[in-house]
């Protein structure tokens, strides 16, 4: 009794990666194939083991697929700390990584139906909201408008480069790109994607809004959607802390009362407006 | 004194259970198993201040640097044992766990272990496995308080009402009263077969418990629903809390002594058998690496962190669980090297700002 309740609560299941993409500078996408099911949500996140070296949390980045016995997910990994350099370094085709979730709450997709949906995504920000879109495209009868609104520093730092094209064929979708930095043959806008949100075309009462990306983007993306009539609870934000468990036991992601992980990482801004504003609360 | 031997005998003969209490060794009181009467800190008495502990001579032993917390949700946990392909997986073998009694904890540390029941109950495996094994809670209450205690501020003494099987107060060096909590606490002290206590001494007891009430409710200048209005009113006043946390050092010892601070590291390593181990270590929000990610900080400046103590203690735990964070043992007070008064703190924000710092 006693014995498996470690082996339940913090056990990391075997996954092979299948398929390695260079995204961006330092940031790779992993396909994962796992054996069994694993019933990941989108916005929702696993925590990535590399064995012996530690564990990040990291978002899901595509539905997951079944196929045979086995569950296909994907993570997109930026190299920023020991655990994601050594993902990102070590693991290739063949290679063994521990996952351990699905933690956390994603972004209410089924609470959503027949509204609009304007997706602002900053840089790696766009990695949670990919299987989102994908959702979209693949029940696209359920919502009505869609925007996408995505920006990088650099269009170099954009990911999922090889099918953002794509997105702009998906019916009444519209896409709207930015680069931080004005680039040599970038015929998009050049600013912050945030700025972007004036140029949506939606009633906001009918309209949420699901944003990620770092926190001072997500910051200005809230006051832009509030100037435009955005209702609290129809804006949604992915948030980041220090994650260690997943599962509200070591502490160390509290945001206010909330424990990201398990209350989150996806909250609706009228449930963190008390928080957001204040430094390091 | 007779009769709390007679308490201990009964517990481990015949209830075989092992005993894990406040240990008196060697001329200092730390946590550890109770085998007999001689183990318990009956002779000393703790002089408390802002930033001060001694032990002296006395009979009425308050508290020590730990709680217990040290034993049900140890310093360093081992969670699991996984190999490189997750093929074996090994979960640390606590088959041996015995049967425990707590004795002689304090109403604060009982309420410190409603605390973590509620914000971790059975999500942490060790915690979970531990905190199964406690079969008894034998409860001291204080007749008089030291320095640093608020208990009678928060709610969580000097009595304790419930959550107990027998709970005992020393009258004097001699004379100890008794009350049982629940129905095994009432089979046992039928087995102690005590002297009734007479009305003189009902009375004694009433009178101390209430002084010691009076005592330790004086902490706060506002009633505690003020208080807590105003912590988060003040979250976002800056200079109010840099103020407030000045003479902080950011050294964690608040963390580590708080009875329910229970914040962890995870660590990551290999062992000789080639398996992969998940361990974890205690960690405390006035610590750098509180909130530091790969990529950033969520908390880099100190009064963030010290400011997350005061208001999680007050303010977010009760949205987290329903009941304050804090059980006002004051030894965040007693082992903070600068003498950091936490509930000077926490006046000086409920008042807005007026005498801030400590």
């Amino acid at each position: 009794m006693q014995v498996s309740d470690s082996l339940r609560i913090l056990r990391s299941r075997k996954a092979i990666v299948v398929r390695v993409v260079d995204e961006a500078p330092a940031v790779k996408t992993f396909t994962l194939r796992i054996e069994g099911e694993h019933d990941i949500k989108p916005g929702q996140f696993n925590m990535i083991y590399y064995w012996g070296i530690g564990e990040a949390p990291i978002s899901l980045a595509n539905l997951p697929v079944r196929s045979g016995g086995s569950t296909i997910i994907e993570h997109t990994v930026r190299s920023t700390g020991i655990v994601t350099n050594t993902i990102i370094e070590k693991a290739r085709t063949g290679s063994i990584l521990g996952v351990r979730g699905p933690y956390g709450k994603g972004w209410p997709l089924d609470k959503h139906e027949n509204m609009n949906i304007v997706i602002v995504a900053g840089g790696i920000g766009l990695a949670p909201l990919r299987p989102v879109i994908k959702y979209i495209e693949k029940n696209r009868g359920k919502y009505r408008d869609i925007y996408i609104l995505y920006g990088a520093r650099t269009p170099t730092d954009m990911l999922y480069k090889y099918e953002l094209d794509n997105y702009f064929k998906i019916p009444g979708v519209k896409v709207m790109l930015s680069s931080d930095v004005r680039v040599e043959g970038w015929s998009h806008y050049v600013g912050f994607v945030t700025d972007l949100v004036k140029n949506i075309e939606v009633k906001p009462e009918e309209t949420v809004s699901y944003v990620c990306g770092p926190e001072v983007m997500m910051r200005v993306a809230v006051r832009r959607l509030l100037e435009k009539g955005f209702r609290k609870e129809n804006i949604y934000l992915s948030l980041e802390r220090r994650m260690r468990c997943g599962i509200g036991l070591c502490g160390t992601c509290q945001f206010g009362h909330y424990f990201v992980c398990k209350d989150g990482p996806v909250f609706p801004y009228s449930e963190v407006e008390d928080y957001l504003w204040i430094e390091g609360v | 004194m007779y009769d709390l031997d007679r308490l201990i005998r009964i517990l481990r003969e015949n209830l075989n259970l092992q005993l894990q209490g406040y240990r008196y060794h060697a001329g200092r009181v730390s946590w550890g198993e109770i085998n007999g009467i001689a183990d318990l800190p009956l002779s000393v008495e703790d002089y408390v201040e802002p930033g001060l502990y001694r032990l002296k001579e006395g009979y009425r032993f308050r508290h020590s640097s730990v709680s217990p917390k040290v034993f049900l949700l140890p310093s360093e946990q081992v969670f699991l044992y996984e190999s490189e392909d997750y093929a074996r997986v090994k979960a640390p073998d606590t088959s041996e766990m015995r049967q425990t009694a707590l004795f002689g904890i304090k109403p604060c540390d009982r309420r410190a272990i409603e605390v973590l029941d509620n914000i971790i109950g059975s999500k942490n495996p060790v915690y979970a496995s531990r905190r199964k094994s406690i079969a008894a809670i034998i409860v001291e209450e204080c007749l008089e308080p030291n320095n640093n205690c608020f208990c009678g501020a928060v709610g969580s003494g000097p009595s304790i009402e419930g959550g107990f099987d027998v709970a005992y107060a020393r009258l004097d060096e001699k004379r100890v009263f008794f009350k049982y909590g629940s129905e095994l606490g009432r089979d046992i002290l039928v087995k102690l077969d005590l002297k009734p206590a007479g009305e003189r001494e009902v009375n004694e007891y009433r009178e101390k418990i209430e002084s010691t009430r009076e005592l330790t409710s004086r902490a706060f200048s506002r009633v505690m629903r003020e208080v807590q209005e105003n912590l988060l009113s003040k979250a976002r006043d800056k200079d109010l809390w840099l103020k407030v946390s000045e003479d902080c050092v950011g050294c964690g010892n608040c963390n580590f002594v708080c009875p329910t601070c229970f914040c962890l590291e995870f660590e990551y390593s290999i062992n000789e058998q080639n398996m992969g181990v998940k361990t974890a270590q205690w960690t405390g929000c006035l610590l750098y690496t509180y909130g530091q990610v790969a990529g950033g900080h969520f908390r880099p400046e100190l009064y963030t962190r010290y400011r997350h103590f005061v208001l999680h203690k007050f303010v977010f735990y009760p949205k987290q669980i329903g009941l304050i964070g804090c059980v006002g043992c004051g030894r965040c007070i007693t082992w903070c090297p600068m003498g950091i008064d936490l509930r000077g703190s926490v006046n000086s924000v409920a008042q807005g700002g007026v005498n801030a710092g400590k």
